[in-house]
């Protein structure tokens, strides 16, 4: 897929949404990720230069945050004299909050969810990569097992827990297999994807060449593969996040999803929030640093897409 | 071009590499490698999955089980269609409420599991709620996205031949956003799905996930009915996945990245 200004507008046909790269136009929208970007293009918002236009940038999007301010103040003067059970006030949250996770012994469990997270994270991108490209080197073996490969990817992981945690019992292997079962297949999938999309006429150009493969592959697949390897990492991280949590919901004794499980458990429903805040926090730290990783990554291809968009 | 490329060839090497899976799982099994306390024979789970596809307890939890995703989908899709629709035509909501909508995105759905069970128990409602709550972000995006995405030739000649609410909505809008929101949908069913077993699983409410579940804590000698859940299970998520890919094929035929599908695949 060369990278022509208008190609990811369109929905992709693939079978992860997939082709969503953050572009400079829009700092807001596109540090908020997606497929935001044709639009900032689209809408003309006329780009500066440099760190002038960086601040001003800043500036004229910070006015958008007032809807955000405002839910957040509406639930603390809204919830400030609740007496319901389920939605305590929010300033009893805050407190309860900062209490068990920065001063209290809740991290313990924060660091514990990220740990697993990390390992099974880590194997399920490395084995996504490695094999969506040895399906690609070998078509005709790719083309054979795919069915099998298709059937355990629309199978829901969930229900494979009970079944894992039968095999494997309660522990850190069996949260990282969950983690690498589900999380494995947006990378693999995309970068197959990716890969395919790679315009044959380079690979030609590689053999006329006579590239060694290593360099074929760095200069040529890598390149050309990696808007979309990266889409389908994003698509692992979000989807490792939540099989974390529920790995450790159905069956641990340590974690966030634990805490959030065992607070529920006591009835102890400020807690409870406290947990589901800090895992909704966790969520989207994780996005932006991925986020953040992608724009180093993909710095050059965001930057000739920013030229294409210009001309 | 060789043997090899030919379909039957395709299609028989598709079919032998499932067979041998099938095989290689009853070997195992039989040979006693895999321990059969913790991993049933393939037989044993083909033969309890066809005594299952006769009892009324599958096909009530299969019912339970798509009743939930129905419903959650319906809800979430129609409300995130609608919500989304507005904010993309209007540029100072889209603008604001953006942030909002694209940090919640970020925000694991399953978070909200904990609560839902409190609130509602191992309900139907539980599931329902879950399941709208998780597509309708996504799919909002999605739509806001749509309805912004029109050319800007179309927008122009719209602008021209002074066409005007419902029919430049009509006539202009829903062709551009269409494609987006079945994309939208698509991966919604999808999410949907994954979500209605965990609520399962996870809040106990009766379905396909709590069925799992229950054969499991029946101790070892339930496993094959473990496993044969787990494939239907599976079943459904192929359904489900490729239902929502014909459908988004037919209805939308006639948009330029379904034609350029099909071109690619002729």
């Amino acid at each position: 897929m060369t990278p022509s200004p208008d190609a990811p507008s369109r929905p992709e046909t693939g079978r992860t949404a997939s082709a969503d790269v953050p572009s400079v136009a829009d700092p807001i929208v596109a540090a908020a990720t997606t497929p935001s970007q044709q639009f900032a293009a689209r809408s003309g918002r006329a780009p500066g230069g440099g760190a002038g236009r960086l601040l001003r940038g800043l500036w004229s999007n910070l006015w958008r945050l007032w809807f955000f301010v405002t839910v957040l103040v509406l639930w603390w003067v809204l919830s400030a004299d609740s007496t319901s059970t389920f939605f305590p006030p929010l300033r009893d949250i805050a407190q309860s909050l900062y209490d068990t996770w920065i001063a209290g012994e809740a991290r313990s469990d924060l660091w514990s969810s990220l740990r697993h997270f990390a390992v099974g994270y880590t194997i399920a991108g490395v084995l996504g990569v490695a094999v969506g490209a040895l399906l690609w080197k070998f078509q005709r073996i790719g083309h054979a097992v795919s069915p099998v490969l298709y059937f355990i990817y629309v199978i829901p992981t969930a229900a494979l827990l009970p079944a894992i945690v039968a095999i494997m019992g309660i522990g850190s292997s069996m949260k990282i297999t969950i983690i690498v079962l589900a999380a494995i297949w947006p990378t693999m999938l995309n970068t197959l994807d990716g890969m395919r999309g790679i315009e044959p006429l380079r690979l030609d150009t590689a053999r006329v060449l006579h590239m060694s493969p290593l360099a074929t592959v760095r200069s040529i697949v890598l390149p050309g593969a990696m808007p979309q390897i990266m889409a389908g990492l994003r698509h692992s991280l979000q989807i490792g996040v939540i099989m974390m949590v529920v790995s450790e919901l159905i069956a641990s004794r340590e974690g966030i999803g634990f805490f959030i499980l065992e607070a529920q458990q006591r009835f102890a429903i400020t807690e409870m929030w406290t947990g589901i805040i800090v895992l909704a926090v966790v969520g989207s730290i994780l996005t932006f640093l991925f986020i953040a990783v992608e724009r180093v990554v993909l710095a050059w291809y965001i930057g000739a897409r920013a030229v294409e968009q210009k001309g | 071009m060789t043997i090899v490329d030919t379909g039957w060839f395709r299609i028989g090497a598709r079919v032998l590499v499932v067979a041998a899976l099938l095989a290689g799982w009853q070997y195992l099994s039989a040979a006693e490698i895999l321990d059969t306390t913790s991993f049933p024979s393939m037989t044993a789970t083909m033969a309890e999955a066809g005594r299952q596809l006769q009892s009324a307890d599958l096909w009530l939890a299969v019912w339970e089980t798509v009743r939930g995703w129905g419903l959650g989908l319906l809800i979430g899709c129609s409300l995130a269609i609608v919500v989304g629709t507005l904010l993309g035509l209007n540029r100072f909501a889209y603008l604001s409420v953006i942030p909002v909508i694209e940090f919640l995105k970020t925000v694991p759905v399953i978070a909200i599991l904990p609560l839902a069970i409190v609130v509602w128990g191992a309900t139907l409602d539980m599931k329902v709620f879950l399941v709208a709550f998780g597509v309708f972000w996504p799919l909002t995006i999605q739509t806001i996205y749509g309805v912004r995405a029109v050319d800007p030739v179309v927008r122009d000649t719209a602008a021209v031949l002074r066409l005007r609410g419902l029919r430049k909505f009509l006539n202009v809008t829903l062709p551009s956003a269409a494609p987006f929101i079945a994309t939208g949908l698509r991966v919604a069913a999808a999410v949907g799905l994954i979500l209605t077993i965990i609520a399962e699983l996870i809040g106990g409410a009766p379905g396909l996930g709590l069925s799992i579940l229950t054969s499991v804590n029946a101790g070892p000698s339930r496993l094959p009915a473990t496993y044969a859940f787990i494939l239907f299970t599976g079943v459904a998520g192929v359904l489900v996945t490729s239902a929502f890919a014909y459908l988004e094929q037919r209805l939308l035929h006639w948009h330029e990245s379904q034609r350029n599908a099909a071109a690619k695949a002729a």
